[in-house]
């Protein structure tokens, strides 16, 4: 539908106040601002069908914005539907990068670079381009594009890696500076990449076509400046901006005054497990005003698991939108009602040199969830189950046997996985986290380019969350890789279950990662890719996870395997890796499940026999396997169990 | 020739005899849609003609709806869940809403529910090598299981197929042996394409649509054949382009999408004949409302389309906005109290309450009648009597303390606000300013809904077509008719690669000749859909520029790539080789001209005159309107809102401030009365 905002105070203007204030009337205001949101979709289908790279072509692992000139203070009107943590940050590494470079210098025709994260925020291999548009001769705004490159330099093939110590392992910073001077390259900023990074073939056809699709978002917004005038095109830029802003301002209103707390945790770093981060979360409302305050939040880490300012921004903003104003379409007006406080060198605010920063998402993601818990007992505040809250990424590195290196990035980890449950009903159990909006890479595209099979990509039973609705299952991926290979893994979220229930509901469970050579599980030579049974765990070899040491699956009272024990796990060609994300969170009690829908989930294989009457108190006998259609509901010994009245007295959920 | 369009609500069929059009509607009955459209056929005497097109929304309603067999979906083991995932990501409006689920996901309305969906033992590798062999015992355990569950038919979409079919081969083989000759498609015949989830989700809506069209096919058949019509039976596809019958039912998801997208092609054509260049085209029938944009008097042509989002067909289709807001839109009341209208329609049967077929819920059209835009004795020229007493007590019946007036006036508005936040919401999210484009109104109730919306929505006019009621199957009839058809292959661009390509297209353009009278004078258009080595989604529709497909014509083809993806996307990457994906060929027939007909003006300096006078009630004011019948329209008549045009099959409503202008082929022109001239121009 239209986004026409409902705010009050912009409602509340009259036709001619409208217009003194914007420079159009209301009309032309949402023309212009939906106009916007359509330029940058087209400049991110420009990119998604003409990528090389795997990350862009098939992850959408980018973002496109406009933002306004100085005198708007780089408002930004519009932000395309992919990554949040790229479009929260974007608003100020324009600002910064242009600021920084002289906006006085730039000139029709330059596209000015810049990825580093303690400017633009992000990881460095997120390069954020920046056309600036003139209109008769004068400086109108910026089309951006920021675009995941393959790889950036640094010891790591691909970039991806827990165990990188400063900003000098991370890879190569550019600081703000011209890649184009009146459409021409320079020649000394493409040197400074292409001398730097990993895969130039692949690389230069992307920067050209990232490139092409900033000239379509220049001349898609300079014919509608001429269209509709400067005047009225700056105007709806603030409508656009003062339009968010009262959206999320009224959202906030909608919180009782008052103080919430709530708290979580990162397992280690990329060194070992003797240092857990600490999340501390404050948020103060206050009318139509909030304060979100991390003091007393551990330090920054001793690796590349830290984010920056901008990262933890664009996470209160995220966890904002979701729980307080989930319609009206972001933009950089959205958190004027908000202040945020950091600690210098936290793990959430990481500080150059030392304060590392990569897995930026893995300190973040946690911020999300954290602030849906601080609010999941404010009275009028949707409640929002935790989802599988970790990115758990697997990196791996080799050459074939031709010589040609090869890298597999972000594909066969645990990148995807279920959602928490809401009142609205059972989640999903295949999203992207709260963070972000992507594809996910289909694996024909995905094995036809790179050495590498994906095995399994399936639901477990008895994983989500019990609740009213229950939450997502977990994801379990097999990946087979079929040469020798050097492997990364992040895993950063096992020790406590990021899937919390809320109103009464269960928390999902805790994932893990395991290996097996190709010595003791031989997928070419048994004839069939491995099990979920307890058998396949007993050849594993545990990486990470909090495990049951003599079953080796997963046990919160267990045992925690450190996932970078071994930093880089070296393979021979046939080894098998296994990622098991964490389960999503339920909603209400489960003991007032509709017996009917937990009949329905024995029948999916969502939750086995045993997990319907501990979980849910529903008895149901039959063989879900052999004959999914022939389950009985035994109504009587439900009841039974349900009241409390069953032979088991763990009535209460999990 | 005939076209037929069966709608959710009515059955629309038009023909043309000696160059002129001939219409009629009957309703659609659901439950044996073929009757309808018999009926509709043998009332314009199908047994002389010598085509009969065909375009459905029985299909999509089915899928829209889940009124959908139990089929089952055989997959790589480890896989089944591909159907519940989808490409994962969220619609633009949910960007940040955590209520969001995938429409067609288990925790929703799956297609095919988790244990239906089973894995067999067999992996290949990418490039079609085995790296795992079928696994015939346990794919018989998995089909086996498929049959104690009754499944009516089969999808199967194994991994890497598209590269190496015999796995896919073998179990379909599988299941016919243990299930019999029931539905089944497999991937690597249905699309062989790249990215597993789209082609499995094609798959199993091809093998849902066997089970709607086949046996439906079959009676239609018999029946027109009983009716002595012995000429072709095409189908229209998803962008209004036709298959020979039999080609369509082979791989039917093509024709999921067809009802909507003739509505289009009408609407470009009746542009071109007017020089309307920028249209609204909005075609609002008794269930739902489909909105599409012709733009510089082109459509919007795409080689995949989504039903629901992101759940998707690998096919051409004309890009198409749809949802549920028509005639026949139940108007319900909420908990607390408030009045609400739609997306659920009464469709044709029961139907409204005033149809006097057992529809109890009051609609959209009850409310029309009520309000006295419709007239109760003149409903399909006559051909159905409204009972009025029926739509006002289903209005008295809703459980709301406000009095009838306000009952009706607000169930009235609410549906103008709803399809008026649609084709906003259209407009701007293509991007178009919907002050420079003509609203193009037609299907049963546009006409007497959408010049309201002028206000509304801010377009330049409001356009109605001749034949409003019926002009979606008017693109099914037209001065040419134009086949396709479609192949995919990866081949890499080259000279070595031109006998394969050769015999691409010869077998698709052997297979429509087939088909097809007499193929002789067509005129054939060739292209590809490629990409550069490396990338992941193609550039479509490249030339070709003739057959045999020689070394020196691939050349040719490598070349049209280059300058057309340089000329679209602004690169020009020669080093890269060119992958070819998907082959088309078009063939275009000359057939008898077709002609709106011209009006002629009165010269007599004078203007329409009023039939009749009636009153409007419950509008903000009471409202005396003139009422016209258009048959009586000539070239250059203005007639003032309040006005009602009746025509047999429509009623436009010209409401009060508004004007209406009478073109050159009839089509009336409405726009904002501001009594200056320049706001009435005549032709």
């Amino acid at each position: 539908m239209t986004t026409t905002p409902r705010h009050e105070s912009l409602r509340s203007l009259t036709d001619d106040a409208f217009e003194e204030r914007f420079g159009c009337d209301r009309f032309t205001a949402t023309v212009l601002a939906n106009r916007y949101r359509y330029i940058v979709e087209h400049m991110c289908t420009g990119l998604l069908t003409n990528a090389f790279s795997v990350i862009l072509r098939d992850w959408y692992d980018f973002a496109a914005t406009i933002s306004g000139p100085a005198h708007l203070d780089y408002a930004m009107p519009a932000a395309s539907n992919s990554l949040h943590v790229f479009i929260g940050t974007m608003a100020d590494a324009v600002r910064n990068a242009v600021e920084e470079y002289g906006p006085e210098r730039l000139a029709p025709g330059d596209v000015l670079i810049c990825n580093d994260p303690y400017r633009a925020g992000t990881h460095v291999n997120d390069v954020c381009f920046t056309r600036p548009v003139f209109a008769d001769g004068q400086l109108f705004g910026f089309v951006n594009l920021r675009a995941h490159m393959l790889d950036m330099g640094g010891p790591v093939p691909g970039g991806f890696s827990s165990t990188k110590r400063n900003v000098y392992e991370t890879g190569v910073v550019i600081a703000p500076q011209l890649l184009y001077c009146g459409d021409e390259p320079v020649r000394s900023t493409w040197s400074l990449i292409f001398d730097n990074a990993r895969f130039g073939e692949l690389m230069l056809p992307d920067v050209k076509t990232i490139y092409a699709n900033l000239l379509l978002g220049e001349s898609l917004l300079q014919e509608s400046v001429q269209r509709y005038g400067r005047t009225a095109s700056w105007g709806a830029m603030a409508y656009a901006c003062d339009a968010s802003a009262g959206s999320m301002a009224l959202g906030i209103s909608g919180v009782p005054d008052g103080e919430y707390l709530a708290e979580d945790l990162i397992d280690g770093d990329g060194i070992d497990d003797s240092e857990e981060y600490r999340l501390h979360v404050r948020i103060v409302v206050q009318g139509s005003r909030m304060e979100i305050d991390f003091s007393g939040s551990s330090r920054q880490a001793r690796t590349a698991i830290n984010a920056g300012w901008l990262d933890t921004k664009t996470a209160v903003y995220t966890a904002l939108k979701f729980l307080l104003d989930p319609r009206s379409p972001f933009t950089s007006g959205a958190l004027r009602n908000v202040d945020i406080c950091l600690p210098q060198q936290a793990f959430m605010h990481a500080l150059p040199p030392e304060g590392a920063i990569f897995l930026f998402w893995e300190s973040t993601l946690p911020i999300v969830l954290t602030i849906f818990k601080a609010l999941r007992d404010a009275p009028g505040v949707r409640g929002i189950a935790g989802d599988f809250g970790s990115l758990a990424l697997h990196n791996a590195n080799g050459v074939t046997p031709d010589g040609m290196p090869w890298v597999v990035v972000a594909l066969t980890g645990g990148e995807h996985g279920p959602w928490g449950a809401t009142a609205q009903g059972d989640a999903d159990s295949y999203n992207v986290p709260f963070m972000g909006n992507n594809l996910d890479p289909a694996i024909e595209a995905v094995e036809a380019s790179s050495p590498v099979l994906i095995l399994r990509k399936e639901y477990v039973a008895d994983t989500a969350g019990a609740g009213r609705f229950r939450g997502g299952a977990a994801v379990v991926k097999d990946s087979l890789w079929a040469l020798e290979a050097e492997h990364h893994t992040m895993p950063l979220h096992f020790k406590t279950p990021s899937g919390f229930g809320v109103k009464g509901g269960g928390a999902g469970t805790t994932g893990g990662v395991w290996m097996w050579e190709a010595t003791s599980l031989d997928v070419a030579n048994d004839g069939y890719i491995p099990a979920l049974d307890d058998d396949v765990y007993q050849q594993s070899t545990p990486v990470a996870g909090v495990l049951d040491p003599e079953t080796r699956r997963p046990d919160q009272e267990g045992e925690y395997f450190h996932f970078a024990r071994v930093p880089v796990l070296r393979t021979q060609p046939g080894a098998v890796f296994r990622y098991l994300t964490n389960g999503g969170g339920g909603w209400g009690n489960p003991f007032e499940r509709d017996p009917d829908l937990v009949k329905r989930d024995v029948r999916d294989g969502y939750v086995t026999l045993a997990g319907a009457e501990r979980d849910y108190g529903v008895v149901i006998t039959g063989d879900p396997e052999a004959d999914p259609e022939g389950l009985i509901f035994d109504e009587d010994a439900t009841r039974d169990r349900r009241s409390g009245n069953g032979e088991s007295s763990s009535a209460s959920p999990r | 020739m005939l076209g037929v369009d069966v709608g959710g609500t009515f059955t629309d069929v038009v023909g043309v005899e000696d160059g002129r059009i001939v219409v009629t509607k009957v309703p659609t009955d659901p439950s044996t849609t073929e009757s309808s459209v018999l009926e509709g056929a043998r009332a314009l005497n199908v047994g002389g003609k010598t085509v009969f097109n065909h375009a459905s929304t029985a299909g999509l309603n089915a899928i829209i709806t889940r009124n959908i067999p139990k089929i089952g979906f055989i997959t790589t083991e480890g896989h089944r869940d591909m159907l519940d995932a989808g490409r994962v990501w969220r619609p633009r409006d949910a960007l940040t809403d955590a209520d969001w689920r995938r429409s067609f996901g288990d925790a929703t309305a799956p297609l095919v529910p988790r244990y239906l969906r089973r894995g067999v033992r067999e992996r290949l590798h990418a490039d079609g090598s085995v790296l795992i062999p079928l696994d015939e015992s346990h794919a018989i355990d998995q089909i086996r299981l498929l049959k104690k569950c009754d499944v009516t038919a089969v999808a199967i979409c194994l991994l890497h197929s598209y590269v190496n079919s015999d796995h896919e081969t073998r179990v379909r083989d599988l299941v016919r042996q243990e299930l019999g000759d029931i539905p089944c498609s497999t991937s690597f015949e249905v699309s062989p394409l790249a990215k597993e989830y789209a082609r499995a989700s094609t798959t199993v809506i091809d093998v849902l649509m066997k089970v709607v069209f086949e046996e439906y096919y079959a009676r239609l058949a018999s029946g027109l054949r009983e009716l002595g019509f012995q000429g072709d039976i095409n189908f229209a596809d998803s962008a209004a382009r036709l298959l020979p019958a039999d080609v369509a039912m082979r791989r039917p998801h093509r024709i999921v999408f067809s009802g909507p997208a003739a509505g289009t092609i009408a609407s470009r054509r009746f542009g071109n004949l007017i020089e309307e260049q920028n249209m609204i085209c909005c075609d609002v029938g008794g269930t739902s409302c489909d909105i599409s944009i012709v733009e510089n008097g082109k459509l919007r042509l795409n080689t995949t389309f989504e039903l629901e989002h992101d759940l998707v067909v690998n096919a051409l289709a004309t890009e198409i906005t749809s949802f549920g807001a028509g005639g026949g839109s139940i108007v319900s009341v909420d908990a607390v109290g408030e009045i609400g209208v739609g997306p659920a329609s009464a469709g044709a049967f029961p139907g409204p309450a005033c149809y006097g077929r057992g529809g109890e819920a009051p609609t959209v059209t009850d409310a029309c009648l009520l309000i006295g835009i419709l007239d109760p004795d003149a409903f399909l020229g006559g051909d159905m009597r409204l009972d009025v007493d029926r739509a006002r007590g289903a209005f008295e019946a809703l459980d709301v303390t406000l009095d009838l007036p306000r009952r009706v006036a607000y169930a009235y508005r609410l549906a103008l606000n709803n399809i008026a936040e649609g084709v906003v919401d259209v407009a701007i999210r293509n991007g178009i300013d919907p002050r420079e484009y003509s609203l193009v109104a037609f299907g049963a109730a546009g006409p007497m809904l959408l010049p309201a919306l002028l206000e509304l929505t801010h377009v330049k006019q409001v356009l109605i077509p001749p034949y409003p009621g019926l002009f979606s199957a008017l693109g099914l009839l037209s001065s040419e008719l134009v086949y396709s058809d479609s192949r995919s292959a990866y081949v890499v661009l080259g000279a070595d690669a031109a006998p394969q390509l050769d015999s691409l297209y010869a077998s698709i353009e052997a297979e429509l000749r087939e088909h097809l009278p007499s193929s002789a004078d067509a005129r054939i258009r060739r292209t590809f859909d490629g990409r550069l080595v490396g990338q992941s989604w193609d550039t479509p529709f490249i030339g070709v520029a003739e057959r045999p497909i020689t070394a020196e014509v691939v050349n040719g083809m490598i070349r049209s790539f280059h300058d057309e993806y340089e000329r679209r996307w602004g690169n020009r990457f020669e080093r890269f080789p060119v992958q070819g994906v998907t082959y088309r060929v078009q063939l275009t027939m000359p057939t008898p001209h077709l002609d709106y007909e011209e009006l002629g003006d009165r010269n007599t300096g004078e203007m329409a005159a009023p039939s009749a006078w009636t009153e409007l009630r419950y509008l903000s004011t009471g409202q005396r309107a003139a009422v016209f019948l258009r048959p009586e329209l000539r070239l250059g008549d203005v007639i003032m809102g309040p006005a009602l045009i009746r025509e047999d099959l429509s009623t436009t409503h010209v409401t009060d401030g508004q004007v209406a202008v009478v073109g050159r082929f009839g089509e009336l022109a409405i726009r904002r009365h501001t009594g200056q001239s320049e706001e009435v121009p005549v032709r």
